[in-house]
C-alpha cells in the first residue's frame, strides 16, 4: 500500500524535523568552531604548531558540549510528564515528538561517543606534537616541558590529560553496559554504570582546568607572523624591503599568551541543576509510605495490587516506579497503571507479571505460601505487607487514546495494561472525550490470561450496548497457542475468540479498510513487540498506520 | 544483584576492547610512530581477541540470542575445550595480552579498556560461571513405545451378559467385581 506524502509528513514529519534541526545545529557549532581555529588570528602560532590536529579537537569538544548538555533533558521524567498534561502543547502532533525522549537520549549519547573518539584521537596526535615540535620561539605555549617529552608523561602528568583519560574510561563503561543484550540479560548492570554519569560530569567540569591551549592576547601589537626587531631572519638579508614595510612589519611586543576560560560548566550546569532538582524532587514525593489495600492472585503468574496514596493524581496510560526496600534497596521497577484514582475510588491498581527474581521474591512477600503445621487463622490478622515506596506517575503515549476519533489499540499479554485503564475511564464516563469508536485487539499466549480484565471488557460491553453505543466499543481476542482452547465456555468471549493467523490479519484488514475509508484521525497504540506482532499480522505492518510503540 | 551473569558483560567490553587495540594499532604501524612494534604486536592481539570473543556463551537461564555467523566461531573455540571453557584462563589470558598494549600511546586505550575486561571475566569465573556453546538443538523424538504397533486383538474379559444387564431393583446382585486389577495403583 503506498502511503501519501501528506499522510507521511502528518505521522512522521516532526520527529524527522527535530532530528535534522539537531544535526543541523551540531554541524554549525562544529564548523564554525573549526574555522575560528583554522582561520583565527589568535591561534596562528597554536595552528603552526599544531596543525589540523587543533582545529578538530576543538570543533568536536563543542559538539561534545552541546551533546553533553542536551543529553540530560529528555531524562527529566517529571518535566516532560508534566510538559505532556498540560495544554500549552495543545497541539497534538507535537505532544507525540515527548514519545520519543528516549530515543533522542540515545542519539545525544551516540554522538557523544563518536566525537568523543574523534576529539581523543585528535588530542592524541596534538600531545605528539606538542613534544615534537617544542617551540622555542614562544616557550609559554608549549605543553610538554622539553622537546621530546615521552607523550604518555605529559598525559599523566596534566589535569586535562589525567581526567580526559577517566572520562574515556567511565564513557566506554557506560557504553558497552548499555547494549540490548546487557539490557535484557542484566539491567542492574546497565543501571549501575549509567549512574557514573554523575562521576563523568563532575569530571568533565574539571577537564579544562589547567589550560593546554591558550590563544594570543595582543594580536594587534603583535601581529601574527610579523619580524622580530632584535632576530633576523636570512630571508631579511637577502630581502631589499622598503623601510616603511618594514616598519610596519615589525613587532612592538612579544607575544603574550593566556589559556581559555573553561567554557564546558556554562553549558552544563543548566541541565545537570535541573535533572538533579527533578530527582530530589522524586525523592522528596516518594518518601511518603503507600497502604495496600488488596492483593489478588490472577492466572498466569499475574498479581494486582491495589494501594492507596495520599494526594496522588494519575490520567490513563501513566506508570510508577515501585521500590520495595525488602526485595531491593536501590532497584525501582516500572509498572503500568490498571486503576486510576477517581473522585469515588481513591485506590491505584497494578497488575504485575511474575517473571525474573524482583517480582518473584516481592510476590512471596505479598503472598507467603500458607505455612502447613499452622492452623487456618483469617488472613487480615496474619497479613503483614512489605514496605512499598511509589515514584511517579509519569506519562506515556497511551495517555493520547482519548484525542483521536477512532483508536486502535493492540496488545499483546500483560501489555494490555495502559489499556484497562482507559477501559475503565470509559466505564467512569465515555461521553465526555473526543474519541468515537475504540478498536481494541488483545493476543495471549493462553486462554485463561484473558480472565485478568473479563469483567472489565465484559461490563463495559453491557453498558455501551444498554446505552445505545454498540459501535463504540469493538473488541477482538486472539490467541497464539490454541491447545487450551477445550475450557472455553463462557458467551462474551466464545464468539469473540479466534486462534487463526489468517482471520487476525483479515479481520485487521478490514477494520483498517474501513478507517482509511472513513479518512478519520487515527492513530495505532501496540504494546507488543513489533517483531512478534509481524509474525502474527504482516497487515497491520504493511498498512502503516500512524503507530506508536510503547 | 544476585543472579547477574558477568560474563555477558565481559564478553562485550573484551570485544570492543580487542576492536580498540585493533584500531589503535592500525594507526600506529601506519604512522610509524616511535614503538610501532608494538602497534604491530597490538594488530595481531586484537584480532585474537575479537575472535576468541565473538561467539556468546549460552546463558544459564533465559534465552541466548547469538551474533550473526557465530555458528563457525563457536566451534573453534569449543575445540580448545577446557582453555576457552574455564574463565579464569581467559581473565589471565586477557591480562597479559594487555600488557604490552600499554607502552605505546596509540595503543594504551585498548590496554586499560581489555585490563578492565579481565577483571569483569576474573569476577565471573570467581562466580563459577564457565562458557557454553550455543549449539542447534537436535530434535530428539520420543522413542514410540512397543504396543503401539501391536493393539490388542480382543476385549477385555467380562462376565456373561445376564449378569452384565443392571437389575435396577437389586443393585447389590448387578455389581460384580473385575476378573483383572484396571486401576493403575500396583
Amino acid at each position: 500500500m503506498v502511503v501519501s506524502v501528506r499522510s507521511w509528513v502528518a505521522n512522521e514529519g516532526g520527529k524527522h524535523f527535530v532530528l535534522i534541526l539537531w544535526l543541523g545545529v551540531n554541524t554549525w557549532l562544529f564548523i564554525s568552531s573549526f574555522l575560528l581555529y583554522f582561520t583565527g588570528q589568535e591561534y596562528h602560532y597554536l595552528y603552526k604548531m599544531l596543525g589540523l590536529g587543533l582545529c578538530i579537537s576543538r570543533a568536536s569538544a563543542s559538539v561534545l558540549n552541546l551533546n553533553c548538555s542536551l543529553v540530560l533533558l529528555p531524562m527529566c521524567r517529571s518535566l516532560v510528564t508534566f510538559v505532556r498534561g498540560t495544554r500549552t502543547i495543545s497541539s497534538r502532533k507535537t505532544r507525540r515528538l515527548l514519545d520519543k525522549c528516549k530515543t533522542f537520549h540515545v542519539a545525544c549519547g551516540v554522538a557523544i561517543c563518536i566525537f568523543s573518539v574523534m576529539h581523543v584521537s585528535a588530542h592524541l596526535v596534538n600531545v605528539v606534537r606538542f613534544s615534537v615540535r617544542y617551540s622555542d620561539d614562544f616557550p609559554a605555549l608549549n605543553l610538554a616541558r622539553y622537546r621530546g617529552e615521552d607523550p604518555m608523561l605529559i598525559i599523566l602528568t596534566t589535569i586535562p590529560g589525567v581526567t580526559g583519560v577517566l572520562l574515556v574510561l567511565i564513557l566506554f563503561l557506560m557504553f558497552i553496559s548499555s547494549s540490548y543484550c546487557v539490557r535484557m540479560s542484566n539491567y542492574e548492570i546497565f543501571w549501575y554504570t549509567h549512574n557514573l554519569f554523575i562521576v563523568f560530569y563532575v569530571i568533565l567540569m574539571m577537564h579544562m582546568v589547567g589550560g593546554a591551549l591558550k590563544y594570543q592576547t595582543n594580536v594587534e601589537a603583535h601581529p601574527p607572523g610579523c619580524f622580530r626587531a632584535n632576530q633576523s631572519s636570512t630571508e631579511q638579508q637577502g630581502d631589499e624591503l622598503d623601510t616603511s614595510e618594514e616598519e610596519e612589519r615589525r613587532c612592538s611586543e612579544d607575544a603574550h599568551f593566556q589559556p581559555h576560560y573553561p567554557q564546558t560548566w556554562l553549558w552544563v550546569s543548566g541541565p545537570l541543576c535541573l535533572y538533579c532538582v527533578e530527582r530530589f524532587y522524586r525523592y522528596i514525593q516518594s518518601r511518603d509510605p503507600v497502604t495496600i489495600v488488596t492483593v489478588i492472585r490472577h492466572p498466569c503468574d499475574v498479581v494486582e495490587l491495589r494501594m492507596l496514596k495520599k494526594n496522588f493524581k494519575a490520567r490513563p496510560g501513566q506508570y510508577i516506579l515501585l521500590n520495595c526496600p525488602g526485595v531491593s534497596s536501590f532497584e525501582n521497577h516500572p509498572f503500568t497503571l490498571t486503576m486510576c484514582p477517581t473522585e469515588n475510588k481513591e485506590t491505584l491498581g497494578i497488575h504485575l507479571r511474575v517473571v525474573g527474581d524482583w517480582t518473584e521474591r516481592f510476590t512471596q512477600l505479598l503472598l507467603p505460601e500458607p505455612r502447613i503445621d499452622m492452623e487456618i487463622l483469617p488472613m487480615a490478622q496474619q497479613r503483614r505487607y512489605p514496605k512499598v515506596y511509589v515514584d511517579g506517575p509519569f506519562g506515556g503515549p497511551s495517555e493520547e487514546v482519548f484525542n483521536y476519533d477512532v483508536s486502535l489499540c493492540v496488545a499483546g499479554g500483560i501489555g494490555v495494561t495502559p489499556f484497562a485503564c482507559v477501559l475503565r475511564a470509559l466505564l467512569d464516563g465515555w461521553m465526555g472525550f473526543r474519541l468515537q469508536r475504540l478498536y481494541f485487539v488483545w493476543v495471549c499466549k493462553e486462554l485463561q490470561s484473558f480472565y485478568w480484565f473479563a469483567e472489565l471488557l465484559c461490563a463495559l460491553h453491557h453498558k455501551l450496548w444498554n446505552e445505545n453505543r454498540p459501535d463504540y466499543f469493538n473488541v477482538k481476542l486472539y490467541i497464539s497457542q490454541p491447545d487450551s482452547l477445550q475450557i472455553l465456555r463462557t458467551p462474551p468471549t466464545r464468539g469473540r475468540c479466534f486462534t487463526d493467523r489468517e482471520k487476525l490479519q483479515r479481520s485487521l484488514k478490514c477494520s483498517c479498510w474501513h478507517i482509511t475509508l472513513r479518512a478519520q484521525p487515527q492513530h495505532v497504540f501496540q504494546t507488543v513487540p513489533l517483531n512478534r506482532l509481524t509474525q502474527l499480522c504482516p497487515a497491520l505492518v504493511a498498512f502503516k498506520l500512524d503507530t506508536t510503540l510503547l | 544483584m544476585g543472579k547477574i551473569e558477568w560474563a555477558m558483560w565481559a564478553n562485550e567490553q573484551a570485544l570492543a576492547s580487542g576492536l580498540i587495540l585493533l584500531t589503535g594499532g592500525i594507526v600506529g604501524v601506519a604512522g610509524q610512530f616511535r614503538g610501532w612494534q608494538f602497534a604491530a604486536y597490538a594488530v595481531a592481539a586484537g584480532v585474537f581477541v575479537c575472535l576468541l570473543e565473538y561467539p556468546r556463551s549460552k546463558r544459564a537461564k533465559g534465552t541466548s540470542v547469538e551474533r550473526t555467523g557465530q555458528y563457525c566461531f563457536t566451534v573453534c573455540v569449543k575445540a580448545f575445550g577446557p582453555l576457552t571453557r574455564n574463565y579464569y584462563v581467559r581473565a589471565f589470558l586477557h591480562a597479559a595480552i594487555c600488557v604490552p598494549g600499554g607502552f605505546m600511546l596509540a595503543t594504551v586505550l585498548g590496554c586499560v579498556c581489555l585490563g578492565i575486561a579481565s577483571l569483569i571475566y576474573l569476577a565471573a569465573a570467581i562466580r563459577g560461571e564457565h562458557w557454553e556453546p550455543i549449539l542447534p538443538r537436535k530434535e530428539i523424538r520420543k522413542p514410540v513405545g512397543e504396543s503401539i504397533k501391536n493393539p490388542p486383538q480382543n476385549p477385555p474379559p467380562r462376565p456373561p451378559p445376564e449378569m452384565r444387564r443392571k437389575q435396577a431393583g437389586d443393585l447389590e446382585k448387578s455389581a460384580y467385581d473385575n476378573p483383572m486389577s484396571v486401576t493403575d495403583d500396583e
